[in-house]
């Protein structure tokens, strides 16, 4: 495995895990408020978060670029203020992959979440229970299954992730190029033995992520 | 330890209103009415897990809810115990979680005294590490009310805690809450459609209707001196049927009905003197109308009190009784379809008398059995 190789699987993991990572934090709670709140703009936010899922990642990967690129809107006063933007970076990797795995947490999470009685957590409630304190002790418990569907969902996503990541963080090799750009790269430079190594790195990275899902949902049974 | 529970609570809903009045004391105070007549709307108001639109909730001197005043106590804070259908047990929980849930907040080790302690009073002793999918149903009800109980709750709400059950599960549950509502003497609301079960479980019997409390009295007075036809109704009472007054005092109120007159009992306590001609409902119980034996020479009117004659037109085996459903040989319109009186003979009477054969028969029904329904003004529909 030469070292090119070797650097993009493991940004690639990097990614994918800092971004499931990121999708438990931003997704789990989400998915909750989704699941057991009404509020004004709920239908917003559940276009919003799904809007990834169904747009070509190219263009989520452009609305980046106009959110957090160096003259994008949130990027812009950034850049001015520290001269430093997300942009081509690895954590815009992360930022593209978090985005484009979040509607797949989110959704199966709060179906999962709203599959829960919701008469445990009046129970909860009527013993005493504050309702974020209710949603750590019964509900989310209850919805582990899902949630942890959702999570490893994610993490395959962020792992394929391509279109968005190009868009935002380039293919520059050893710095933002995960293991599906680089594939991209072998084969387009006509690498047909080095995409071949690559394919099967991925497969057999998926292979060990899908039976690692299927033991965490025995063990959650 | 006996606190006074006041309600009053209105609720709109789209298409229904809950708008009801009550109060209970010491003992349990049952919720009884058809589905969908708001009961269970009320327990979730009591809770706090519904916000009333108007009204008020006290318990003892504490006040739970006031629309008018802005208080509105979270269901956190209100100390009530609320046993939900089917119990919701956190299935994730061993029963010994489940009983100590909530109990949070208190002092570990006063925490674990508590929860042993209603661990042995419900006689779940050995079952503290299970969890509720593997335990038997009367096993479950006990820790579904250990755990509501557990806090030491003012109240305890029931939420048709034995609905779900099958038939036999059902009767046997129903004495073992019984006694465990009588043993912790706790004040208790029990919500049901099942009137067995509202006048074995309750001391006083509130009757829910569409939204409203059309009675609200003691088990036994609602029994024997329902307040109007609709009670009647929802009771499931039979021959509930329709006369006029003929003369009325307060001991005794004669009425006719069916062309005939007949003598029943008034009550001075409620001090009920309809005028002479108004409409009166009343009713008798089908099993208090007695045949009259024939092998015993003829029917005597002083002994036999309001006598009749009729015909069997229709029967009902019911297993352990029949149901006879007697025509009267009074001219004019049956008073209910095809028939006059349905009246209930067991089925050891039946064969003796060889009713199955014998098709012709006199009646009488004592004074004393026959119901006024005083809350019937004759401009309700007739049921």
């Amino acid at each position: 495995m030469s070292p090119e190789h070797f650097s993009a699987l493991w940004l690639s993991v990097k990614v994918s895990v800092v971004a499931t990572a990121l999708n438990a934090v931003i997704g789990i709670p989400l998915a909750y408020v989704m699941a057991r709140r009404r509020f004004w703009g709920r239908a917003a936010v559940d276009v919003l978060v799904t809007l990834p899922l169904v747009l070509p990642p190219t263009v989520t990967g452009y609305y980046l670029i106009v959110l957090l690129g160096r003259r994008g809107v949130l990027g812009a006063p950034l850049y001015a203020a520290t001269g430093w933007s997300v942009a081509f970076t690895w954590y815009a990797a992360v930022i593209a992959a978090t985005v484009m795995a979040l509607p797949l947490l989110v959704r199966t999470a709060r179906v999962a979440i709203e599959s829960v009685d919701q008469n445990l957590e009046r129970a909860a409630f009527t013993l005493g229970r504050a309702e974020w304190r209710t949603a750590l002790e019964v509900t989310l418990p209850l919805a582990r299954n899902g949630i942890l569907a959702g999570l490893v969902l994610a993490f395959a996503r962020a792992l394929g992730e391509f279109g968005a990541t190009l868009m935002l963080a380039g293919n520059i090799p050893g710095k933002t190029q995960t293991l599906p750009l680089s594939i991209y790269t072998a084969v387009q430079t006509g690498e047909a033995g080095q995409a071949m190594t690559l394919v099967a790195m991925l497969t057999l990275l998926s292979c060990v992520v899908v039976v690692a899902s299927a033991r965490l949902g025995a063990r959650a049974l | 330890m006996s606190q006074q529970l006041d309600v009053r609570l209105v609720k709109r809903l789209p298409g229904f209103t809950l708008d009801v009045t009550w109060s209970a004391g010491e003992g349990v105070a049952a919720l009884f009415g058809p589905s969908g007549a708001g009961k269970t709307l009320t327990l979730q108001c009591l809770s706090g897990l519904l916000r009333p639109d108007a009204g008020r909730v006290v318990v003892g001197d504490r006040v739970l809810f006031d629309a008018a005043a802005g208080i509105n106590v979270p269901p956190q804070q209100r100390g009530l115990g609320y046993v939900f259908q089917g119990y919701a047990l956190f299935p994730h929980l061993t029963v010994a979680d489940n009983i100590a849930f909530g109990l949070r907040g208190r002092p570990r080790a006063e925490a674990a005294r508590r929860t042993a302690e209603v661990i042995e009073r419900m006689s779940l002793g050995g079952l503290e590490d299970r969890r509720p999918h593997e335990i038997s149903g009367g096993q479950r009800q006990r820790v579904g009310l250990g755990r509501a109980l557990a806090p030491d709750p003012a109240f305890l709400l029931l939420d048709e805690p034995l609905s779900a059950l099958d038939v036999g599960l059902r009767q046997s549950l129903r004495e073992e809450l019984a006694g465990i509502l009588s043993d912790w003497h706790v004040a208790a609301v029990l919500v049901t459609h099942d009137f067995q079960e509202a006048y074995r479980l309750g001391d006083q019997i509130v009757v829910y209707e569409a939204g409203q409390v059309i009675q609200a009295a003691p088990r036994s007075e609602l029994l024997w001196r329902p307040a109007s036809e609709r009670v009647a109704g929802i009771l499931g009472i039979r021959n509930v049927l329709r006369g006029s007054v003929v003369k009325a005092s307060p001991d005794r109120i004669q009425l006719r009905w069916r062309g005939q007159i007949l003598e029943t009992v008034n009550s001075p306590l409620r001090s009920y003197l309809p005028e002479p001609d108004s409409p009166l409902a009343f009713f008798i119980r089908p099993e208090y109308v007695r045949l009259i034996r024939k092998d015993r020479g003829p029917a005597d009117p002083v002994h036999h009190m309001n006598l009749l004659s009729g015909e069997i037109v229709r029967e009902a085996d019911f297993g352990t009784t029949y149901a006879l459903y007697v025509r009267l040989d009074n001219p004019g319109r049956p008073a209910q379809g095809d028939y006059d009186l349905e009246v209930e003979v067991p089925r050891l009477v039946y064969e003796i008398l060889e009713i199955g054969r014998d098709r012709r028969w006199q009646l009488s029904m004592h004074r004393g059995s026959i119901q006024i329904l005083p809350g019937s003004t004759g401009d309700e529909s007739a049921s």
